[in-house]
Formats: C-alpha cells, sequence, structure tokens
C-alpha cells in the first residue's frame, strides 16, 4: 500500500515536471527565430537606445549574439537589439530525436537490468518510476555533496558573483 | 471505490501544484468533510493543514530516495559538487536559507527538473546537457528551488492525504456521500488540467529574481525554455506531457509580462566558461 502511494506520488511528480520537454539534437549554426510580438529593433541592448526599425509579430530574424535580456538579430525590417522574449527561437538545421536508449547505454543504465529504451527516447518510463525502490545508498551519496552556506559564499565571491537585493515579481506586473 | 480513489489521487498528482482557486478548493473540501467526518478523523484533518519543517524534509527525502532508485545520480563526483555549490548559492537568496538544500544531477536522457519538498532538486543529464553557461543552470535550479519554498509539491500531497482520510471515513461512516464525491471529482478535474500551470508560471517568476539576486544574468531560465520550446513542439513523446502542463511557450510570453521592462537594465554574469562539462 505504501509502496503504492510512493510510486503514484513520483509518477504524479513526473508527470507534472517543472521543465519538461525531450532532448533534441541539433547540428549548431546560426540561429533563427520569429518575432512572437510586435517590438522594437534598438540601435543598442537598451531600451533608451535609438530605436533603428520595428518587427511585426511573425517577422522571420536571424540570431547573432545575445546579451542579457537581449538579443542582436538581423532581419528584413532592419538588423539591431530586440528584447528576447519578443522572439521565439527556431530550430536551425534538421532536429533529430535523441537516442534514449544509446544514451542510456553510455550511461550505464541499461545494465541495470530495467528496460530503458522501449518507449523510444523516454528516460525514464512510467512503469520505472512505478516500481522504483528508495536507494539509501544513492540518497547518502546525494546528500554528501550538499555544501554550506559559507561555501556557496566562497563558490560566487570566486565567480564575481554578488549577491543584490530584488522584489518578487507579481503575476501581471509590469 | 479504492480504485476510484486511486486514481483521483493520480489525477492529483499529475496535476500536481496549487493556484488561488486550488486553495479556494482545498478550503471548500476541508470544510465540507469537516462537517461530515466524525470527531476524531475531524482532529487528523484539521492536523494536516500545517506540516512541520522536520515532516517535510522527511516527506521530501523518501520521494528523493525513490526518484534516485529509478534513476541514479550521474557518476561524476566533481558535477555534482558544481551543481551543488550552484544550487546552495542560489537557494541562499531565498526565504528558506536554512533548509538542508541538496542538489543532483540523474541518469536519464528526459530533459527534465524535479523538486521534493525540504530542499531536494535534481536535474537530468539530458537536460543539462542543454545548458550553455552556469546562469542557464543557475535559473533552472532556481525554478525547482522556486517549488520547495513555494511547498507546491507538500500542497498536493496534504491535499491528497485529506482525501484519503476522506475516504476511509466515508466508506465506514457515511452512506450518503455523494456530495463530497461529486465534490472530489470536479476539484480532481481541475487540478489535473491547469492547477500546474500557475505554479509553474509561479516558480519561473520565482526562478528569474533569485538568479538576479544570486548575481546571474536573469534570462538564465527563459534562454533555457526558448531551447526546449521548438524542440518539443513537433515530439510525440511529450504530447501527454505537455497537454497538462503549460508550453515553454507560453512560459515565456507570462515571463515577458511579469518581468516588463525591470530587467532591461539589470545586468548579470554567465560564467559560461565556468559551467561543468560533463562527460557523455
Amino acid at each position: 500500500m505504501k509502496n503504492i502511494g510512493i510510486g503514484l506520488l513520483l509518477l504524479g511528480l513526473f508527470a507534472a515536471p517543472a521543465i519538461a520537454a525531450k532532448a533534441k539534437v541539433v547540428a549548431a549554426s546560426t540561429e533563427s527565430g520569429s518575432a512572437l510580438k510586435a517590438d522594437d529593433i534598438k540601435v543598442e541592448p537598451f531600451r533608451d537606445a535609438k530605436t533603428v526599425g520595428s518587427l511585426s509579430s511573425g517577422d522571420k530574424v536571424e540570431i547573432l549574439s545575445k546579451d542579457g535580456g537581449w538579443l542582436n538579430v538581423k532581419s528584413s525590417k532592419g538588423s539591431g537589439w530586440v528584447r528576447m522574449l519578443s522572439i521565439r527561437k527556431a530550430g536551425s538545421g534538421k532536429a533529430t530525436d535523441n537516442a534514449g536508449g544509446l544514451l542510456a547505454l553510455a550511461s550505464g543504465r541499461a545494465g541495470t537490468g530495467k528496460v530503458v529504451a522501449t518507449t523510444g527516447i523516454r528516460g525514464l518510463s512510467e512503469e520505472e518510476l512505478k516500481t522504483a525502490q528508495f536507494n539509501a545508498e544513492q540518497l547518502t551519496l546525494a546528500e554528501s555533496y550538499s555544501v554550506s552556506s559559507a561555501q556557496a559564499q566562497q563558490f560566487a565571491a570566486q565567480g564575481k558573483l554578488k549577491a543584490r537585493t530584488m522584489d518578487y515579481l507579481q503575476e501581471g506586473a509590469k | 471505490m479504492k480504485i476510484l480513489f486511486h486514481s483521483l489521487f493520480v489525477l492529483l498528482m499529475c496535476g500536481a501544484f496549487t493556484t488561488s482557486s486550488a486553495l479556494d478548493f482545498g478550503q471548500q473540501l476541508r470544510d465540507k468533510l469537516k462537517e461530515q467526518l466524525p470527531e476524531k478523523v475531524r482532529g487528523v484533518a484539521e492536523a494536516l493543514g500545517e506540516t512541520s519543517q522536520a515532516d517535510e524534509i522527511a516527506i521530501g527525502r523518501q520521494i528523493a530516495g525513490n526518484l534516485l532508485g529509478a534513476a541514479p545520480l550521474v557518476n561524476d563526483a566533481g558535477l555534482q559538487q558544481y551543481v551543488n555549490r550552484v544550487g546552495r548559492w542560489v537557494a541562499n537568496q531565498s526565504e528558506r536559507p536554512d533548509l538542508p538544500w541538496h542538489f543532483g544531477v540523474i541518469e536519464s536522457s528526459d530533459v527534465n527538473a524535479f523538486a521534493a519538498p525540504g530542499g531536494y532538486v535534481f536535474v537530468t543529464r539530458g537536460l543539462y546537457a542543454l545548458l550553455q553557461n552556469e546562469a542557464e543552470l543557475a535559473g533552472v535550479l532556481a525554478h525547482e528551488v522556486g517549488h520547495v519554498i513555494r511547498k507546491h509539491h507538500l500542497k498536493i500531497l496534504q491535499k491528497s492525504r485529506l482525501l484519503d482520510i476522506g475516504s476511509q471515513a466515508l466508506a465506514k461512516q457515511v452512506s450518503n456521500n455523494d456530495k463530497v464525491q461529486k465534490l472530489i471529482g470536479s476539484g480532481a478535474e481541475i487540478t489535473a488540467r491547469s492547477l500546474d500551470q500557475n505554479a509553474e508560471f509561479e516558480a519561473d517568476r520565482v526562478a528569474v529574481v533569485l538568479t538576479a539576486r544570486a548575481g546571474y544574468d536573469a534570462f538564465g531560465l527563459p534562454s533555457v525554455l526558448q531551447q526546449i520550446g521548438h524542440y518539443a513542439a513537433d515530439d510525440s513523446n511529450v504530447t501527454l506531457l505537455f497537454k497538462t502542463h503549460p508550453h515553454p511557450d507560453a512560459r515565456l510570453q507570462k515571463l515577458d509580462v511579469a518581468m516588463g521592462d525591470r530587467f532591461d537594465t539589470v545586468k548579470g554574469l554567465t560564467l559560461a566558461k565556468r559551467l561543468y562539462r560533463v562527460k557523455p
């Protein structure tokens, strides 16, 4: 009974992932995209920078580079900087399915005796989750990697990361 | 009867997460059950309203142990230590820096990330492999930290446990339970359809702020969403997943509205060079 409950719980967690999608491997080349909405093209990545053109929803762009929340784009409406969230990236090249079975093999999971590749590219099958057994050894190992607050602070300082204050966002706040 | 409640539980779990309407519904249900439950059970149901931090961690630990049973850690100590440093630094920016935070990368080709109550956060190898820089990792971890600090999973558990107690009590006590059953049924339906979406949007909003507070480029998470959004669209393997979840495009649009121009001048670091490269 308890096991069933836990299995269901896991199923739930997996069915409702924070970020969920399947891996695709894409040939690296120039990225393209299209405008999600009408927005200005700026000469520099700043709100107050001079506007050199404007995109209409659906306009195709070529993405050259990125700076924070801005993308440097080339389009028939002009070239310059557009707010990142106004652009939807399109795949460049042909997307191919990530071979889950091969990946599982490479990662050693195929040796566990569990069926890993029957559902194509799925990395974690529903069945696997349902029958998942508590792994105390792995959990202890996972917990052993934990770092203290002070260690994290030191790590941040090494990367020159500086903490700053900022309020949480409201749902529809502009 | 038992089967029915199990499937409701599954629906609830699949829907996961909470919204204001879910809370309202939970309250409605709680009130309804209170009316109909015997005195003793009523006390238990009320006690479920709050979970101590120790219980929260114990629940999360159990979930994490099971998850690791399904997909073990990637066998790379350097990687695991690295994600713990990044994750802890991000979690330190939240209002729950004192939780015993644990982060890990697990063996799965899925592109996914998970959070369990009490501070357990895992990303899959598949998702990690997509990351371009440390700010993106920070953004992904921050989204999961958001689920933990807003207790999204814990709230679902509390609700489902309440349902369990309700089923037992009702099976024993009440012959005329149509009302409650109806209430639960429609409620689970709502949960399965949309409740998770608002929790996801909320975790996204928390994530960009925590990422920025930590000194990173706040657009780490949006970058990852942009990347996975396109490739997922034509993949039949995520049809069901996306049916119950907001599409990355929808999440980006929500973030766009919520972020407005507040982040236009907030510059942060991406630390692309420091991103730990995992061996294939």
